[in-house]
């Protein structure tokens, strides 16, 4: 596995699950934004393509004591990727400030080695040439490519945003990257202006999108020091940014393999990573 | 000189390092891998100039602020509206409405039933003069079905109908329905309203106030605002950050608003109504009195109502209900909400019930309260105010023998939506003409004998009122955000020309003129300002007056509601991100179906495991559920989240017409439900069916 990379900001995301109500706005609102194409049986979760998809979690317990939670679940874009590491092609790579794994489609040969890697199943393979009925190909946006079969693809935390705010600042005659009183790189785009499209269209204000590495956006703020975040998968040491809050312990408990009789670990408590 | 061996390897040598070193082969490895990726089927995208138009969204019945991202004038996205006293995001359905513009389904010409019953494409100046001869046919006979009260054209139509002598103009049934016809039955000059924004407790009684009730993202917003995320330092048990307003929510599921609150109550479906005399009960017992007229009627009629009693009426658990009235004893700002759990079908007398509860509690037009909002004024002389034409049943007017001999249905699909649909088509098929002014070709449509496109909210200038659920008045103004097809047309236009046609001109030109003139009335700076998005607000309450609770119709209700016991009852429910009746599922939706929901065309119906258990089924067996003679079938998911005794079944599925994202999944959950009389108060019920249940 190659040395792991750091850069000064890190977008990342804190997905309140105590205010998730599951109702799939973000899953519509990401189709939309990404160009994704309808698919007329989408029962078939193993032919459909969704790049976040909401999972409705439950605390196992029999009626009357029974919770729902719901965790919509993007690609955590991880500074260790088991993705990346596995691709033959480079297709996959985090290499640009930011620390978004991106997925380059006309370097993608469709082996699904990246599929297999994945521990949260957030890649998706197009085993067919997207098609939109007559004319909805007009909706489509012009930040996104849309991408034939054969290539696997996947949440990109709306790059082509990102892309947008630094033209932003740019055009503004700002520097993109600036340095902090903390002596650290920051970046010049302000906290709103930089948001995925699931985060903007969540009317719960359940996701919350910013640079974990800046200590004036609440994504840091949401994360640091809260006993009630976690992360999926966290002892596989694929340092995640995609946080989950939860107030609730059996919704921390279900973001990894605990042993019935084994403590709930806080944040720090993780086991160091092995392999 | 010959080719030796020596010489052979040593030019293949140099031709292996040179192709090496010689960029030609990655550069054509590289074209190659883009031009395989680079089909014509596959579509480009097109660049162009950002434009933003302020908007609303009416194909979702919350009524969302949206903002559309238009791109060289092409709609792509639809974008919330934070700042809105609506909005604050946007909701699953909203999110697909650009891409619906483009639906298989959508209807783009005039559509002529011929002899051969087949329905034939036809112009529009030919479907004019066949709807002029119709309405000349049938006079005063004709009767309309809307499935938009919140606008003004539901004045139009109603002012159209009076100017033909005909008062007869139906809603489709709705939670705003129930309301209106409580309000008028207590006597409140009134429409009743809820004050969520500055409420610190909220009950919701059947409402799935976070999913399908009222102004869904006006309350999602207000839920965000007031309960900052969790923070809890390691160590410490308590959180940082309390929640200024404690959510409970009593109903058979745990979806949506009941997966978030802070207290659930689990009851059997269709009992709110007796949980909120469970709840007046324990109210007046605590020393709460209130004003209506007839108080002390109420109070001998809730003292039945013991816990014990409720707890046997509605299966919730008496400490937990003792534990919710307490809460609401010491709250600042308590606030109750009765609504149906899927929108329709629960009546009025669980209006009348919780009205009761907030007047117990002190909070009628008090802040955080039920507010009693002015009723709208028509400007149109000849037109019903809006809460008038919510009075009126379109279940009972369908089913009664005697037909109009013209029924225009505008933007609804009572054939789908309604309970017992079969009868409904049986209904619409006996009218000598209806006609459907619908975007998309639905079940309905399917019908008529004449249908006219109707264009999207998205492709005209519309309005909104005050939808039900506000707290206070508001006036929103929507600019058209596309423009409509050649053969599309819009519902106003096409009746004002036809009034004119029949010498029966309205009093206003075009729609425009109506909404400026309700724009000068709510006091809007400008027309234009209200069509760039910013809504008039009115903070207006009317007095309570005289009120009545009608403990005479609650006697009643609760008399005639059936029991349930014995059978598995029956829980629909709404799951927004699958459409309405009116626009099938959106094609951009269907993905949000989990596995378990939909299996191929199989729907799912959930039961806890207790419930599978006696009914002798386990999950994933396919069964059927009958009720009322119909049926329907389904795959069985164990969700221990179900009330006891009950089985949810998921509503919007089972679409004969439509597309191919919505034909053959499931089966419509209506086809189940019959309509009952609601003693007293004009409408039906539907929200306490009983189910049997078999393996298939």
């Amino acid at each position: 596995m190659s040395a792991k990379k750091e850069f000064s900001v890190k977008w990342g995301m804190a997905v309140d699950l105590d205010k998730c109500t599951g109702c799939g706005a973000c899953m519509v609102a990401c189709q939309a934004e990404n160009n994704l194409a309808p698919q007329a049986d989408a029962s078939n979760k193993l032919r459909v393509m969704n790049w976040l998809v909401v999972f409705e979690l439950s605390n196992k317990k029999s009626f009357p004591d029974h919770e729902t939670a719901y965790l919509p679940r993007p690609c955590q874009q991880c500074a260790e990727q088991p993705c990346a590491t596995v691709c033959p092609v480079v297709a996959t790579e985090r290499n640009e400030e930011g620390g978004i794994v991106s997925q380059i489609y006309p370097r993608c040969i469709g082996c699904r080695y990246c599929m297999a890697a994945c521990p949260y199943h957030a890649r998706y393979f197009n085993w067919f040439d997207p098609v939109w009925p007559k004319g909805m190909e007009k909706a489509l946006t012009p930040d996104v490519s849309t991408r034939p079969r054969g290539v696997v693809e996947k949440c990109s935390f709306c790059h082509h945003r990102f892309m947008k705010a630094k033209d932003a600042v740019r055009a503004k005659g700002g520097e993109v990257y600036i340095r902090g009183v903390d002596n650290k790189m920051h970046c010049a785009v302000p906290e709103d202006g930089y948001i995925t499209s699931c985060a903007e269209a969540c009317p719960n204000g359940a996701i919350v999108f910013g640079d974990l590495n800046n200590p004036d956006h609440r994504v840091h703020k949401l994360v640091t020091g809260n006993a009630d975040a976690f992360r999926l998968l966290e002892r596989l040491g694929t340092d995640t940014a995609v946080y989950y809050i939860s107030r609730r312990e059996w919704v921390r408990r279900l973001g990894d393999n605990y042993l019935p009789d084994e403590q709930t670990q806080k944040p720090g408590q993780i086991l160091p990573r092995k392999h | 000189m010959g080719l030796d061996r020596r010489t052979f390897i040593k030019f293949a040598a140099g031709a292996g390092a040179g192709v090496m070193i010689t960029p030609i082969p990655w550069k054509l490895l590289d074209d190659a891998a883009i031009w395989t990726q680079n089909w014509p089927w596959i579509p480009a995208l097109e660049d162009g100039e950002n434009t933003f138009v302020s908007a609303f969204s009416k194909t979702d019945p919350s009524i969302v602020p949206i903002q559309v991202r238009k791109v060289n004038g092409r709609p792509v996205r639809v974008l919330p509206v934070p700042g809105h006293p609506l909005g604050g995001g946007v909701s699953a359905l909203s999110a697909a409405e650009v891409q619906m513009l483009y639906s298989p389904a959508r209807l783009k010409r005039p559509l002529l039933r011929g002899e051969d019953g087949k329905l034939r494409e036809i112009s529009w100046p030919q479907a004019s003069n066949v709807l002029l001869d119709e309405f000349r046919k049938a006079g005063e006979n004709v009767a309309f079905i809307t499935g938009d009260v919140n606008g003004s054209i539901v004045e139009i139509i109603s002012a159209f109908a009076a100017t033909l002598g005909s008062c007869a103009v139906y809603p489709m049934p709705s939670d705003a329905q129930d309301a209106a016809v409580a309000a008028a039955l207590a006597g409140l000059k009134a429409r009743i309203g809820y004050d969520l924004e500055n409420s610190d407790h909220v009950l919701a009684l059947g409402a799935d106030i976070l999913e399908s009730w009222g102004t869904v993202i006006r309350n999602r917003r207000i839920f965000r605002d007031a309960r900052p995320h969790s923070f809890r330092k390691a160590g410490e048990e308590t959180e940082a950050g309390a929640a200024s307003l404690f959510l409970a929510y009593a109903g058979p599921l745990q979806r949506n608003t009941a997966a978030v609150a802070d207290l659930r109550l689990p009851v059997y479906p269709g009992t709110e109504s007796a949980l909120a005399l469970g709840i007046a009960h324990l109210l007046i017992a605590a020393g709460r009195t209130c004003g209506a007229v007839d108080f002390d009627e109420f109070k001998s009629f809730v003292a039945a109502f013991t816990p014990e009693k409720t707890t046997e009426l509605t299966g919730v658990d008496a400490a937990k209900l003792q534990r919710e009235v307490e809460l609401l004893l010491t709250a600042q700002r308590p606030l109750v909400i009765v609504g149906s759990e899927f929108g329709s079908g629960a009546g009025a007398a669980p209006v009348l019930a919780g009205l009761a509860v907030n007047a117990l509690l002190g909070n009628l037009n008090k802040p955080g309260g039920l507010s009693l909002l002015p009723k709208d004024v028509p400007l149109l002389d000849a037109a019903l105010p809006r809460d008038v034409i919510l009075g009126n049943n379109p279940v009972r007017f369908l089913a009664d023998p005697k037909k109009p001999a013209l029924l225009l249905i505008h933007e609804a699909n009572p054939a789908y939506a309604l309970p017992d649909p079969a009868k409904v088509r049986e209904a619409i098929r006996a009218v000598p003409f209806s006609v459907a002014f619908n975007s998309f070709m639905d079940e309905t449509a399917a019908l008529c004998s004449l249908v006219i496109p109707a264009d999207m909210g998205l492709e005209r200038l519309d309005d909104v009122e005050t939808p039900y659920g506000s707290g206070s008045l508001s006036y929103c103004v929507s600019s058209p955000a596309a423009k409509a097809g050649t053969g599309v047309l819009n519902a106003a236009g096409v009746l004002l020309q036809t009034a004119r046609r029949l010498g029966k001109a309205l009093d206003i030109a075009a729609y425009e003129d109506l909404l400026k003139s309700k724009a000068e009335i709510y006091g809007a700076s400008s027309f234009e300002e209200l069509t760039a998005g910013a809504p008039v607000q009115c903070g207006d309450k009317v007095a309570a007056g005289d009120f009545s609770l009608r403990t005479d119709i609650q006697r009643q209700a609760h008399a005639a509601a059936p029991g349930g016991e014995g059978r598995l009852r029956l829980a629909p429910y709404v799951r927004m991100s699958l459409g309405t009746a009116e626009t099938g599922i959106p094609p951009y939706n269907n993905k949000t179906l989990r596995a378990d929901e939909l299996d191929g065309s199989l729907m799912s119906v959930t039961l806890n495991r207790a419930t599978a258990a006696k009914h002798k089924v386990k999950a994933g067996d396919k069964v059927a559920l009958q009720a009322g003679g119909k049926t329907i079938t389904a795959k069985v998911r164990i969700h221990e989240g179900i009330m006891n005794d009950t089985a949810a079944v998921c509503l919007g599925f089972g679409h004969s017409e439509f597309d191919e994202f919505s034909k053959n999944k499931g089966g419509n959950v209506m086809e189940l439900l019959s309509p009952l009389p609601e003693p007293g108060t004009g409408l039906d019920v539907w929200n306490r069916t009983g189910v049997d249940i078999k393996k298939a």
